[in-house]
């Protein structure tokens, strides 16, 4: 263990620590921007530069590695000066104007040039912001870019190839004329994007954010021809709460439903009710493929980033992804069918919007398969702007219920929101409609938890069922490629975002390691609570079957559940 | 591939076809086991690569302090009203583009002209537009 000092603190450092790393112990904060901890280390941005004793010029503390004996200033007068002349040049890069965009920017509560003005005092903008001109990129139904906003710190660049395993971004021309561009100035739209959404939470200003929905929402509730029914995610419940001050993990289902109603839906139902069909349509494919043999291994497809994903790098394996369609959009199917059926409402009067943790989502609700079964979809942040917009003191609301027919759900729907989840669930479920046995233990422990890939096996009946889950595209290219190389397995879950679902594109920003763990807990809190943790134990489930679709992968429940894929190009 | 490689074998399509093609790109990230972003970032990086097809004659005027101060300027204008395209542009038969660039390294020989690989010095307007109707 070597020994340096910062700021007068002696600190111990192992060899390989950074400046930054190193000062973070001895409680030192130095600001940075292009960096992230999940990302590699660019060194960009030079916000975070230091003062090194005997060295001419200040280094970098995200890419300087600290040594024996250093003696290190992070904020002498001389840093301080210097970081405050970087912020202003880096504000005049970014499109500040005395039109106060920043009130109505997508970041106005989370803006990182904010916080960082805030750390180094900054008291001035000496520099006119210089009008880049750029136009928007709109090409996404997801996300939209506003590259006016942007400050080339390229941490979107690192994530989507990074993390993400995609890298859809790059960095084109030089110097002042420098922009985040795609492929051939294409578009997100227009190329390999998977929609996942990673790219807003690494993104530190408002450079980046969804397709909104919210305002066509706003319109539909006003509407008295509408009936407007919406379905909330697993993940959206353990999130939602973030965005009026509460801890990460905060669970706010009842308050959720609640304020829903206040908002003017007309039926507040669970996409965890539509999880819960999912296992049954889902389970009964997995168990007609172990009859068939194959074919092996069955992919999940709820994860609409995954789906994208596989159709641009992997479509030689899109037959064996499950053909049910995701909780989403049966949920729609069911709405628009059964629910206006047996209430007499007209399908073309039905609205139906989703509250997701997802930007993949709204791609998926607009697919020339799905038929508009759902009509709009909102993030967890976009449900944030309304209930905020709406006056509602949601987290100190009286708990409401889930209305009737839709929405009841087990503690098998409830874990959807976890990577790892719609495995544990399907494997409750798989287990005792073919042993015909109840299962004791329902934990299944390997397939929890952050990693980025996890492994189970499985005895049911004398077999042993291979199970694999992975989340983050980087960890789900890692796993096909194992399985290309000869690996097998008989059912794999995949999901796109890291931790899953939890870790949405969607979800309150900062959605990082620390805010998807506690968002987990709470999720397996929700189903350790429930006494029903198991699908087909869902009545309103049940109830379904018998007077709607007869038996899982009926010919009804194929022609409304069930979907199918595409090959794209790359 | 080693990444390392990628800028000489940009260098071998861009003197094939005269820019990069799109296929081209995608073949490249296959091969180097790159995103086409990345592929496509380097190409924009650097200003002598191209993505869309330039003429048959890349004419480069040079318009750095020492040329300007021989009237490259005026080299500039009688260039563009002969070819009758603006900076960047490419004539509509695809036979000439035009760039107005930094410095072709012969500053005590100004005004200076590139066409393709072969450099003219001393100019003035009319040996200009010469050497630009001997290419016709």
């Amino acid at each position: 263990m070597a020994t340096a000092l910062i700021d007068g603190q002696q600190v111990d450092f192992e060899s390989g620590e950074t400046i930054l790393e190193a000062a973070e112990k001895v409680q030192i904060k130095i600001p940075t921007l292009c960096h992230a901890e999940d990302l590699s280390i660019y060194g960009g941005c030079r916000i975070c530069v230091v003062e090194i004793e005997g060295e001419r010029l200040l280094k970098p503390a995200c890419a300087t590695k600290i040594s024996e004996g250093m003696k290190i200033k992070t904020h002498s007068p001389k840093v301080r000066e210097v970081r405050r002349n970087i912020f202003e040049l880096i504000v005049a890069s970014h499109d500040i104007s005395c039109r106060l965009n920043c009130l109505t920017c997508s970041r106005n509560q989370s803006c990182e040039l904010r916080e960082i003005a805030a750390d180094i005092g900054a008291n001035q903008t000496r520099f006119d912001p210089i009008d880049k001109g750029y136009d928007d990129d709109r090409s996404s139904v997801s996300i939209v870019r506003e590259p006016n906003k942007c400050i080339t710190c390229g941490r979107c660049i690192r994530k989507c190839e990074e993390v993400q395993g995609v890298g859809i971004f790059t960095m084109a021309n030089r110097g002042p004329a420098t922009v985040l561009t795609t492929f051939g100035d294409k578009g997100m739209g227009n190329v390999e994007c998977t929609n996942c959404g990673q790219c807003i939470h690494a993104c530190p200003t408002g450079a980046l954010h969804e397709v909104y929905h919210y305002d066509r929402v706003w319109d539909m509730l006003k509407d008295e021809d509408k009936f407007v029914v919406v379905q909330t995610a697993p993940a959206v419940r353990v999130a939602l709460a973030e965005l009026f001050e509460s801890k990460p993990g905060t669970i706010v289902t009842g308050q959720m439903v609640a304020g829903l109603k206040r908002l003017g839906f007309d039926r507040v139902f669970d996409t965890n009710f539509a999880a819960d069909l999912t296992i049954m349509e889902e389970g009964t494919e997995l168990i007609g493929r172990i009859e068939d043999g194959g074919p092996f291994p069955m992919f999940t497809s709820c994860s609409p980033g995954w789906i994208k994903y596989i159709e641009h790098f992997y479509p030689e394996y899109l037959e064996n992804l499950s053909s049910c369609k995701s909780p989403q959009q049966m949920f729609g199917a069911v709405a628009k069918s059964y629910y206006a059926q047996q209430h007499g409402i007209d399908k073309e009067d039905m609205v139906v919007v989703s509250v997701m943790p997802c930007t993949a989502k709204k791609f998926e609700s607009g697919r020339g398969e799905m038929d508009q079964d759902v009509d709009f979809v909102l993030t967890t942040r976009e449900l944030g702007r309304m209930v905020k917009e709406a006056g509602i003191d949601l987290v100190n609301l009286a708990e409401e219920d889930y209305d009737p027919m839709m929405g009841e759900s087990t503690g098998a729907g409830s874990i959807f929101g976890s990577s790892g989840g719609v495995m544990e669930a399907a494997l409750r479920t798989a287990y005792e409609l073919i042993t015909e046995e109840e299962l004791e233990e329902l934990d299944f422990e390997p397939v929890r938890g952050a990693e980025g890939i996890k492994e189970a096996e499985v005895e049911i009946k004398g077999m042993t069922v291979k199970t694999a889950v992975a989340s983050g595209l980087s960890n789900v290219g890692q796993l096909l490629e194992k399985i290309k190389n000869g690996e097998e397995y008989h059912f794999v879950e995949m999901m796109a975002c890291p931790g899953g679902c939890i870790g949405g594109g969607g979800q309150p920003i900062p959605t990082n390691q620390e805010t998807v763990e506690e968002r987990m807990k709470a999720i397996y809190e929700i189903d350790a609570g429930k006494k029903k943790r198991k699908s087909h134990q869902n009545k309103e489930v049940q109830q379904l079957y018998e007077d709607y679709l007869g038996a899982p992968n009926s010919h009804l429940a194929h022609e409304l559940l069930h979907t199918n894929y595409i090959k794209r190009e790359i | 591939m080693a990444r390392a490689n990628l800028l000489e074998r940009l260098h071998t399509i861009q003197d094939t076809y005269g820019y990069i093609p799109e296929n081209e790109i995608n073949k490249l990230s296959d091969q180097f086991d790159l995103p086409r972003s990345k592929v496509y970032g380097t190409i924009k990086f650097y200003s002598m690569f191209y993505t869309e097809p330039t003429g048959k004659y890349m004419v480069r005027v040079c318009d750095s302090l020492s040329c300007h101060l021989n009237d490259s300027e005026g080299l500039v204008t009688a260039v563009k009203n002969y070819l009758g395209i603006a900076d960047g542009e490419t004539t509509e038969d695809k036979k000439f583009t035009l760039e107005v660039v930094e410095c072709l390294g012969h500053c005590g020989e100004g005004p200076v002209m590139m066409v393709n690989d072969q450099i003219y010095t001393y100019l003035n307007e009319n040996r200009a537009i010469q050497i630009l109707k001997d290419c016709m």
